[in-house]
C-alpha cells in the first residue's frame, strides 16, 4: 500500500498578502493608540491616523486611488512638518513623537514591501518605547504584550511572503491596485486563516511567546535589585592588570626591568592652585619589613598601625581643621593601580563618591581600599599637610621606650640578621665611607647618606645587581653599578638602619604633569616611585629622603603655585586627550548633583537661546522683506530687480545647458548606482554565480539567463522574480557544495 | 520587422557560422580563436590586416573563407611596381564598339587577399583603401560596386621591413581588426605536416554558406543589443586612449565605432543577441593595436605592437568592467 499522501491548506500568496496588509494595519492602531498614555498634544494625530488605518483596513483599494503628487511630496512634507513643529513648540520629544506618528500614517495609508513592514514595526516600537517610559499603567502592559504578539506575527507572515510569494521583494506601483487588494474581503480570510493553522503550530508560537514574557518579566522584577557597579561582571574581565606593580612587597636580586607605561594612573584636581608644590609625592604604601633581599609590609605594621575597615562614603583626618577655607584635592584613580589611594600626607577629612570599604593608617598616611577597584574610584580630600616631615608622636614613645627597655615595636625597624657576616661587615664599611664615621642627626645624615648613593650610582630602569654571594641589595649598595629607586631607596634603608636610625621605604608617586587644557594634575604610571623616610627623634616626626631628588624631597616647598604649574606644564596632543577624560570625570563623576544640574541648565540655556535668536533673525528678515517691497519704487530699484531676475535666469539657464548634463556626467562617472534595479540585481547575482569556472547545467542555464537580463533586450527577458530564485537556489547548491568538497 | 534578433535568425545564424567554422576547420587546424575572429570580422563587414611571418597560412585562411562560401576570391600581390589600375582595372579602348570598355581589376571579387600590402607605393595602397571604404570602384566617372560581401584580407610581414611603404595610420584605421596568427601548436603542425598539399590552389572545400547568406548575418550584426553600460564601457576605454600619454593619438571615432559592431559580431558568433561586456574586453587587442601608434620611436615594429599591446591591457584593466 502507497503512503497516502495529506495536502494540508495552505494560504495563496495573495491571501498572505492579505493577512499582512491586516497584521500592518493593527500595528499602526497599536502604535498611535499609545497616545492615550502620553501626555502629549497628538490626539488630533491620532485620531486622523487610526481612521485613515482603518478605511485602508475596511477598504485595501483606497491607497491606489491617492494620486501620485502625495507620494512624492510626502517624505519633504513630513520633514517639514517636524521642523515646523520642532521651531514653533521647542519641544523635541513632542515633535518626534508627532513626526513619528505622521511616518506611520504615511505608511499605512500606502502598499507596504517588507522594508516597510518592517518600518511600520520600528516606529511602533518608537512610541512604545517613549510611553513605557513615560507611564506604569497595567493597561499598557496588556497592550505591550499584544503589541509584541502582532509584530512577531507580522514578522512570521513577512518571512513566509518571502519563501514564496513574489510579491513583497517587488516594486509597489503607485495608482496601481495590487491583485491581492482587489479581491480582499476579511471574514472569508479570517475563515481560511483559521483552516489553515496548525494547533501544533499555535502551541509551539504561544510557549515560546510565554517563555520570551516570561524572561522578561523576571528580568524586570531582577533589574531593580542589581547593583550596577557591583554586577558588571564584565567590567571585571576587562579590568587591566597592575601596571605600576604596586603590590605589599619589593624584591632585590631578580631581574626585573621596570615597563615604562604612559598611560594614566591619577588625575588630580585642586580648588587652589596656589598651593600645590613643586615636586609632590603621592604616597600609597609603607613597607618596613626586610629579609632577604625582600622589602614587605611586616605582619606588625599592618595589624597595629591599620584600623578595622569601615563601610562609608566619610572619613576623619588626623588634622584639625584650620581656620579659612581648606583646600580640596579631588582624586579620579584609574582602575587597575591599586587598591593603596595615594595621598600627599595627613588630612583633615576625606570623602569618596561612592560607598567604599577602607581601613585607615592614619599614622603612617595610609589608605587601603578592601579589594583593588575595578572602575574608576573618585574621593576629594581637604586640608593636606605637605610639609616633608611626618610627626608620628606614637612611635616617638614606642622608640624612645625601646632605647630604654629593649622592648620591640611593632614596626620592624632594626637590621636584619644577615645571613653572612660579611654583609653586615660591608654595609658598615659603606656607612662609613658615607658619613666618614661622624655621628650626624638624622636629617643631616639622610643628606649625606643620599647624596653619596647618588654619587656612587647611576639612574637606570634596567638595573645591574653584581652577582655573588650573600645579600643582593647590599652587593648592589658597595658596587657602582647603576639602579633605579626601589634600589636607592632599600640601599638608604639599610645604611640608615645600620646607623641605628628607623627607617622605611614608602612606594607611590612622584611627580606628574599639570595639563594645561583642563587644569589638573596628570600622574602617569611611568611616574611610579620608591623614596625612604627616616625617623628623626629630635621632632619625633618621619623626615622623607629621596636619594634620586636629595633637595626636592627635604626641603620645605618654596616654589609652590604658579611656577610649580608652569615647571610641569604639559600642553601635548596626549594631554589635549587627557583633559576629555578628566572633563567627563568632573561633569559626569560628580561628587554632588550640582554641576549635573549646572550641565543639565546649560543646554537647556544654550538650545533656548539659539530658537531665539533664530526666530528673532526670522522675523526680523521677514519685516525687511516688507519694508523693501513696500518702499517707494523708482527706475533705479527696478533696474536692479530686473537685473537680479535676469541673472537668475541665466544662472538657471546656464545650469540646464552645461551644469546638469556634467553634473550626471560627473556622477555617473562615479559608478553612482543608476539604471534599471532589476539589471542591478541581475548583475548582482551574476557577479556572485560567475568565478566558479563551469559547473551543472543548471547553473550555466541561470548565468546565460542572468546575463540576458542584464545585458540583454528587455523585451527578451525571463520572468525575473523567477530567476532570481533560480539564481538564489543555485548559489545556495554552490555553496553547499563548496561546503561538501571542504569537509 | 523588430529591432530586436528574434531567436529563429539566432538558430540560423548559429547553424550558418557552424558550418563556416567546421568547414575552415578542415584546413586551418588549431587556430579556433583566430577563426572565431576572422568570422567576427566576416560578419562585421570588416576589413583583415594579417602582420605574421611568411608561410603560417594567412593566405591559407583568406582562400578557405572565400571556398567555403560560394565567392570569388583573387589574390593580388603587391610589389613596388604594382600601379593603381594593377588592383582597380582600367578603361581600354575597344575598337568594335569605338569606345572606353572598363576592364576589371582583381579587386572585383568578394574576398580579396593583398598580400604584402606595404611593398606597393602609396598611390597603390590607396586604391586598394579607397575601394576598401567605399565597396566601389570610379573610373572615369563611373561607379562600378564590387562584390557583394566584401573583404579585404591584407598581410604584411612585421620583420622584414626594407623597401617598404608602411601603411600611414589613416589607413590602418580602415581596417576592422588585426591579427596575428602564430605558429600552431606541436600537434596541430604535426597534422599539418602529415596531410599539407602544395599550395592552397590544391585546398578542395565545398562551399557551405551563401553569399546571401552572409549578408544576412551582415545586417543580423546591427540588430545585436548593446546594453548603455556596456557602451559605456566602451566610451571609456575609447576616452583612456585619448588621454594614455603613452600613445601618439587616441583612438578615432571610427574606431569606437568598429569595437562596437565587432562586439555585436562577437555576441553573434557566441549565440547571444546581446552584447556582454566580455564581447568588448576581448577585442579591444584585435580592434585597437593597428588604430595606435607610440608617442616615442621605436626601431621594430613588433616591439611596437607588443608594447601598444600592454597599454591596452593596463588601460582596460583600470575600466571597471560593468557588472
Amino acid at each position: 500500500m502507497s503512503p497516502r499522501v495529506l495536502h494540508r491548506p495552505e494560504l495563496s500568496a495573495d491571501e498572505l498578502q492579505q493577512v499582512r496588509w491586516l497584521l500592518g494595519g493593527l500595528l499602526t492602531l497599536l502604535g498611535v493608540g499609545t497616545v492615550v498614555y502620553m501626555d502629549i498634544e497628538a490626539w488630533t494625530l491620532m485620531v486622523i491616523a487610526a481612521g485613515a488605518t482603518l478605511a485602508v483596513l475596511y477598504r485595501p483599494g483606497l491607497p491606489a486611488r491617492l494620486p501620485a503628487w502625495v507620494h512624492t511630496l510626502a517624505f519633504p512634507g513630513i520633514v517639514a512638518f517636524f521642523a515646523a513643529d520642532l521651531w514653533l513648540k521647542a519641544e523635541v520629544l513632542p515633535a518626534m513623537v508627532r513626526l513619528d506618528m505622521l511616518l506611520l500614517l504615511y505608511r499605512s495609508v500606502t502598499y507596504r514591501r517588507r522594508r516597510e513592514d518592517l518600518q511600520i514595526i520600528v516606529l511602533g516600537l518608537f512610541l512604545i518605547v517613549v510611553a513605557g517610559v513615560l507611564t506604569v499603567s497595567l493597561l499598557f502592559a496588556l497592550h505591550l504584550l499584544v503589541y509584541t504578539a502582532c509584530a512577531l506575527a507580522l514578522l512570521l507572515v513577512v518571512t513566509l511572503g518571502d519563501g514564496g510569494a513574489p510579491g513583497p521583494s517587488g516594486p509597489v506601483v503607485p495608482g496601481e491596485t495590487p491583485a491581492w487588494a482587489q479581491g480582499a474581503t476579511w471574514r472569508p480570510l479570517l475563515r481560511r486563516v483559521r483552516a489553515v493553522l496548525d494547533w501544533r503550530v499555535l502551541l509551539l508560537g504561544a510557549l515560546l511567546f510565554a517563555g520570551v514574557v516570561g524572561v522578561t518579566a523576571l528580568l524586570f522584577l531582577a533589574i531593580p535589585r542589581f547593583q550596577l557597579e557591583s554586577s558588571m561582571f564584565l567590567d571585571r574581565i576587562i579590568t587591566k592588570k597592575a601596571r605600576s606593580g604596586f603590590t605589599d612587597t619589593i624584591r632585590f636580586g631578580d631581574v626585573s626591568e621596570i615597563q615604562q607605561d604612559n598611560s594614566v594612573a591619577l588625575s588630580v584636581d585642586v580648588s587652589d592652585q596656589g598651593q600645590i608644590p613643586s615636586a609632590p609625592y603621592w604616597r600609597m604604601l609603607v613597607l618596613d619589613a626586610y629579609a632577604d633581599g625582600t622589602f614587605r609590609t611586616s605582619r606588625g605594621l599592618r595589624h597595629q598601625e591599620f584600623e578595622a575597615p569601615q563601610t562609608g562614603t566619610q572619613l576623619r583626618g588626623t588634622l584639625r581643621p584650620r581656620p579659612g577655607e581648606p583646600v580640596v584635592w579631588t582624586f579620579f584613580l584609574e582602575s587597575g593601580v591599586s587598591r593603596y589611594l595615594p595621598l600627599l600626607g595627613p588630612f583633615e577629612s576625606l570623602r569618596f563618591r561612592d560607598v567604599q570599604n577602607v581601613s585607615a593608617a592614619p599614622r603612617l598616611a595610609v589608605l587601603a581600599l578592601r579589594d583593588e577597584p575595578v572602575s574608576m574610584t573618585a574621593y576629594r580630600v581637604e586640608g593636606f599637610d605637605l610639609s616633608p616631615a611626618l610627626p608620628d608622636p606614637t612611635f616617638a614613645q614606642a622608640w624612645r621606650r625601646r632605647q630604654e627597655t629593649g622592648a620591640r615595636t611593632f614596626l620592624q625597624a632594626a637590621l636584619p640578621e644577615f645571613s653572612r657576616p660579611a654583609d653586615r661587615a660591608a654595609l658598615d664599611r659603606a656607612l662609613a665611607a658615607a658619613t666618614d664615621g661622624q655621628k650626624l642627626p638624622a636629617g643631616e645624615f639622610a643628606r649625606r647618606v643620599s647624596e653619596w648613593l647618588k654619587a656612587n650610582h647611576g639612574y637606570s630602569l634596567a638595573p645591574v645587581i653584581p652577582g655573588g654571594d650573600g645579600d643582593p641589595l647590599v652587593r648592589w649598595l658597595v658596587s657602582r653599578e647603576p639602579g633605579h629607586c626601589e634600589l636607592f631607596a632599600g640601599s638608604f634603608v639599610l645604611l640608615a638602619r645600620a646607623a641605628g636610625f628607623p627607617a622605611r621605604i614608602i612606594t607611590g608617586f612622584r611627580g606628574g604633569s599639570w595639563n594645561g587644557y583642563s587644569n589638573n594634575y596628570t600622574i602617569r604610571n611611568a611616574d611610579a616611585h620608591a623614596w625612604a623616610e627616616i625617623f628623626d627623634e629630635g621632632s619625633g616626626a618621619w623626615l622623607r629622603a629621596d636619594p634620586l631628588a636629595v633637595a626636592a624631597a627635604m626641603e620645605h616647598d618654596t616654589n609652590r603655585g604658579e611656577a610649580a604649574v608652569a615647571a610641569r606644564l604639559d600642553r601635548s596632543w596626549k594631554a589635549r586627550l587627557d583633559s576629555l577624560r578628566v572633563f567627563w570625570y568632573r561633569r559626569i563623576v560628580s561628587f554632588d548633583q550640582q554641576s549635573q544640574v549646572e550641565t543639565a541648565a546649560a543646554v537647556k540655556d544654550a538650545a533656548t537661546t539659539t530658537v531665539r535668536a533664530l526666530r528673532a533673525r526670522l522675523v526680523a528678515l521677514s519685516s525687511s522683506l516688507h519694508d523693501w517691497a513696500t518702499a517707494p519704487w523708482d527706475a533705479s530699484r527696478l533696474l536692479t530687480v530686473a537685473g537680479g531676475l535676469a541673472a537668475a535666469a541665466g544662472l538657471a539657464w546656464a545650469w540646464l545647458r552645461f551644469g546638469r548634463d556634467r553634473w550626471s556626467g560627473w556622477s555617473r562617472g562615479r559608478g553612482g548606482r543608476r539604471g534599471d534595479p532589476v539589471r542591478r540585481e541581475a548583475g548582482r547575482w551574476l557577479h556572485l554565480l560567475s568565478g566558479y569556472g563551469a559547473g551543472a547545467e543548471e547553473r550555466q542555464a541561470v548565468i546565460a539567463d542572468l546575463q540576458r537580463v542584464r545585458f540583454g533586450p528587455q523585451p527578451t527577458w525571463p520572468a525575473p522574480e523567477k530567476l532570481f530564485r533560480r539564481a538564489r537556489q543555485a548559489w545556495r547548491d554552490l555553496r553547499r557544495q563548496r561546503s561538501a568538497a571542504r569537509r | 520587422m523588430s529591432d530586436f534578433v528574434q531567436s529563429g535568425q539566432l538558430t540560423e545564424a548559429k547553424q550558418a557560422l557552424d558550418r563556416l567554422r567546421a568547414n575552415m576547420r578542415l584546413t586551418i587546424r588549431g587556430k579556433d580563436d583566430v577563426l572565431d575572429h576572422v568570422l567576427v570580422c566576416l560578419i562585421a563587414g570588416g576589413h583583415l590586416l594579417l602582420e605574421d611571418l611568411p608561410g603560417v597560412g594567412k593566405t591559407t585562411l583568406a582562400y578557405s573563407l572565400a571556398r567555403s562560401m560560394d565567392c570569388v576570391f583573387s589574390r593580388i600581390q603587391f610589389t613596388s611596381d604594382l600601379l593603381p589600375g594593377d588592383v582597380t582595372g582600367v578603361a581600354i579602348y575597344d575598337e568594335t564598339i569605338r569606345e572606353f570598355v572598363f576592364k576589371k581589376g582583381p579587386v572585383f571579387a568578394n574576398i580579396v587577399l593583398a598580400d604584402e600590402i606595404n611593398r606597393a607605393t602609396p598611390k597603390t595602397q590607396s586604391a586598394l583603401l579607397e575601394v576598401m571604404d567605399r565597396a566601389r570602384v570610379t573610373v572615369d566617372g563611373e561607379a562600378h560596386a564590387v562584390g557583394a560581401p566584401f573583404m579585404v584580407f591584407a598581410t604584411q610581414n612585421p620583420v622584414d621591413y626594407e623597401g617598404t611603404f608602411p601603411l600611414p595610420e589613416s589607413q590602418m584605421d580602415r581596417f576592422l581588426m588585426r591579427l596575428q596568427m602564430g605558429y600552431p601548436e606541436p600537434n596541430d603542425e604535426r597534422e599539418i605536416l602529415r596531410h599539407a598539399r602544395g599550395g592552397y590552389d590544391t585546398i578542395a572545400l565545398n562551399p557551405v554558406a551563401t553569399r546571401t547568406e552572409i549578408l544576412g548575418l551582415q545586417s543580423l550584426v546591427q540588430q545585436v543589443f548593446v546594453e548603455d553600460s556596456v557602451l559605456e564601457f566602451i566610451l571609456r576605454i575609447v576616452a583612456a586612449t585619448r588621454t594614455e600619454s603613452e600613445f601618439r593619438a587616441g583612438v578615432s571615432v571610427r574606431g569606437g565605432v568598429a569595437l562596437r559592431t565587432a562586439a555585436q559580431a562577437r555576441a553573434l558568433v557566441h549565440q547571444r543577441d546581446f552584447v556582454l561586456p566580455e564581447d568588448v574586453a576581448e577585442l579591444v587587442g584585435p580592434v585597437f593595436t593597428h588604430r595606435l601608434a607610440l608617442a616615442r620611436q621605436t626601431s621594430d615594429a613588433l616591439e611596437e605592437r607588443r608594447t601598444v599591446t600592454a597599454a591596452l591591457k593596463r588601460i582596460v584593466g583600470a575600466i571597471p568592467v560593468p557588472r
